[in-house]
């Protein structure tokens, strides 16, 4: 027990001093005003939840067999699906409880006892705890309106099915991580339940509603979730048990890397070359090739708006997606400009290679990856041609105005970022500067869009939008002479500052 | 190419780091810098190749003021720490990045890259680890490729034999003579191995609390010496 207080000190002051804290005061307003919206919403969906299901219309139901239970009921339905989703997100942003076991391992602590703890803590994940803001108060309004026994058994039964999903999620993940063919296994399986679903080939709806009424009908069925739950419970501990070795939990992974060589872009001398380099850091780090991904990812974004008819012929949700299309990768990618490189700045420094080609490689790499993607919106044409119009201005204002905005508030106080951690949930090397962004990337051809509204003419706008961005692109030389210069005066501070991180 | 440090001081806050009035290292000499942690060895390399502002006084290489241009850059070849090397490249990559830098041509890479074999030991080329996957004995074996490869004319090191095999230790000194010997290198180098540095080194500078303690040609003596040196440092400040 004595060791167990220890392990849980350790771990309060390992969350205490980590240096992810954010010191800056707007940042940590801004999280906490986020995270209180949340709460906040999640605590309004659980009080206003048997209103919302009461309001769902029916069919097919006998109201007077259901009686009291009838919200619950209709809840029940709809369950499996929640805890599936649930199991979906866990996988994206649940992290699996990790320990640094590695000092401890030499130390006269049984194994059992340090992976006990490591799985324990795992109940007081905050993922867990989200569902209780949804479910304790729609479980208060039960206990009012149903028998105290039935209202106790289905909550019991819920609370079971969710720490079945936190072992069940556990495991999954720890294994896919080291066997890739539990991944695709688990891919197929949920094609094959969505498509199931989606033809209607089996009933998710009648098996939910019998799985979670059977809590409160028929308690003994409980044991099926606590049972499940206890076996991943005791299959995680087999597994880290066995595993507790400092080779194999180490996280990373090292893949085989095969040899690239000078490509097209070495063409435009060190600058193409330079930007070759960076389309290869960006495949191979994690963090920064998830940022890639969700900027392929929002390029289906169109898809989801155009076909609505609340959106048709929207000029302004044009713009808006011409913005996520051709400045997502800008914008994120080119707010830690510099902090990505953190970790080998001194060679930045050291080498043979001028400042204003080092920001003429990350134009290129803007203009490219932007370009890249305003020539694959070219579809979207089908929706209205004025969509390209629209598209190809906002690519002109994005890499004429947007990239050199970025490219000044990339250089600002950057925080060498850990490029082996995901994009989810990230908070690293986020300051001020990257909300400042905003506002000249997403607000300004929203602006000038405006103006063109006031007086009646799209063109006007998508003319003042294109404009901005060509006065840009002319000044581009002069703007990264500027930055070079800028970065020669910042240089011992930087450095220093990557340094000590 | 000869190197020249005036009157330059570096202080973080009341704490001086380094001291050193005035020094000339001509060209062609390999230099040893010498001394216990904490006695501004490195603090002295970054000043010289311009990563952190000296407080006072200036470096030159050549006729070159470091921390006015970047002119020196061409023909200086330095690796002091992990933040040299880019670790998402693998060797091959870098190495390439480098020679392209400095216009270097495809075969006279390769022909760098031979003369280095018996350096790397099968362990650097041809793999398909990156950088950053490499040990740090392999790590260092590719920084201080890199810093060699270009042909430089100043060569900064910093503890270039801590964290290396034996095997590695003694062919990188040969590798070293031989820079000095045949290409007349201006080399500098710090060491904690006092043995290896008074091999190498035909001048021995000793510093302890930022300041020049000693500044000698290196002889049959020099190694005797200098440990004695070291093993009486901690003693007779105790006595004080």
């Amino acid at each position: 027990m004595k060791v167990i207080l220890q392990l849980i000190g350790m771990q309060w002051k390992e969350a205490r001093r980590s240096p992810l804290w954010n010191k800056n005061l707007i940042i940590n307003i801004v999280l906490a005003v986020s995270f209180l919206y949340l709460i906040g919403m999640f605590v309004l969906l659980g009080v206003f939840l048997d209103d919302i299901l009461i309001k769902i219309s029916v069919e097919g139901i006998d109201y007077r067999t259901y009686k009291e239970s009838f919200v619950l009921r209709r809840l029940n339905q709809y369950l499996l699906y929640y805890f599936f989703m649930d199991l979906i997100l866990r996988y994206f942003i649940q992290k699996l409880p990790a320990l640094s076991v590695q000092p401890l391992l030499h130390l006269p602590i049984s194994k059992s006892k340090l992976v006990h703890f490591m799985l324990g803590k795992s109940i007081w994940s905050p993922i867990n705890w989200a569902h209780g803001l949804i479910f304790v108060p729609f479980i208060l309004e039960l206990f009012e309106n149903l028998p105290f026994d039935e209202s106790l058994f289905w909550s019991i039964g819920l609370v079971s099915v969710v720490y079945l999903n936190n072992f069940l999620l556990i495991y999954i993940k720890r294994t896919s991580e080291v066997d890739f063919r539990v991944y695709l296994g688990m891919l197929a399986l949920l094609v094959g339940i969505v498509s199931a679903d989606w033809f209607d080939l089996i009933d998710f709806q009648q098996i939910s509603a019998g799985v979670f009424n059977a809590f409160f009908l028929n308690p003994i069925s409980l044991l099926a979730p606590i049972g499940i739950a206890a076996i991943f419970y005791a299959l995680n501990f087999r597994f880290l048990k066995s595993n507790l070795y400092m080779d194999r939990l180490s996280t990373s992974k090292q893949s085989e890397i095969s040899y690239v060589g000078a490509g097209f872009l070495s063409r435009f001398g060190v600058v193409g070359r330079l930007t070759e380099l960076e389309f290869k850091f960006i495949w191979r780090n994690k963090r920064t090739r998830s940022v890639l991904l969700i900027t392929i990812m929002f390029l289906g974004y169109g898809l989801l708006v155009f076909p609505t008819d609340e959106y048709a012929g929207n000029h302004l949700m044009y713009v808006l997606f011409s913005v996520i299309i051709t400045g997502m990768f800008i914008l994120n990618y080119g707010q830690y400009l510099l902090g990505w490189e953190g970790s080998h700045f001194d060679h930045i420094l050291t080498r043979k290679v001028d400042f204003s080609d080092y920001y003429k490689s990350k134009f290129l790499l803007f203009a490219i990856v932007s370009g890249s993607a305003m020539l694959l919106s070219i579809p979207y044409a089908y929706f209205g041609w004025e969509i390209l119009l629209v598209v190809f201005s906002v690519f002109l204002f994005n890499i004429g105005v947007g990239s050199h905005c970025v490219m000044f508030f990339g250089s600002l106080n950057p925080k060498k970022i850990d490029l082996s951690k995901g994009t989810v949930l990230n908070w690293q090397g986020v300051g001020a500067a990257q909300f400042m962004l905003v506002i000249p990337v997403l607000g300004l051809p929203l602006c000038l869009f405006g103006i063109g509204v006031i007086f009646d003419s799209i063109y006007l706008g998508i003319g003042l939008i294109a404009a901005f961005g060509v006065i840009g692109l002319i000044g581009t030389n002069i703007w990264i002479g500027w930055l070079a210069k800028w970065l020669t005066s910042q240089r011992y501070k930087i450095s220093r500052d990557f340094r000590n991180q | 190419m000869d190197i020249r440090i005036e009157g330059l001081t570096k202080t973080f806050g009341d704490y001086t780091a380094v001291q050193v009035d005035s020094m000339h290292i001509p060209s062609g000499e390999s230099f040893g810098l010498i001394g216990n942690n904490g006695a501004g060895k490195t603090t002295l390399f970054r000043s010289l190749i311009d990563l952190i502002e000296p407080s006072t006084g200036s470096a030159f290489i050549g006729e070159f003021e470091t921390n006015k241009t970047d002119s020196w850059k061409a023909f200086t070849g330095s690796y002091l720490d992990e933040n040299f090397i880019v670790g998402h490249l693998l060797p091959e990559e870098y190495f390439d990045f480098i020679a392209s830098i400095h216009g270097m041509s495809e075969s006279d890479l390769a022909n760098k890259l031979a003369e280095f074999e018996t350096l790397f030991n099968g362990e650097i080329t041809g793999g398909k680890k990156l950088i950053r996957d490499l040990s740090k004995g392999n790590q260092k074996k590719v920084g201080i490729a890199a810093a060699i490869l270009f042909d430089p004319k100043v060569l900064v090191l910093d503890e270039p034999f801590a964290n290396l095999d034996p095997s590695t230790q003694i062919r990188l000194k040969e590798l070293l003579k031989k820079l000095k010997n045949d290409k007349g290198v201006t080399m500098l180098i710090s060491s904690h191995d006092l043995a290896h540095v008074t091999e190498v080194c035909e001048r021995i500078v000793l510093l302890e609390k930022g300041d020049v303690i000693e500044d000698i040609k290196t002889s049959s003596e020099t190694l005797k010496n200098l440990e004695n040196y070291f093993s009486d440092v901690g003693k007779t400040s105790i006595e004080d």
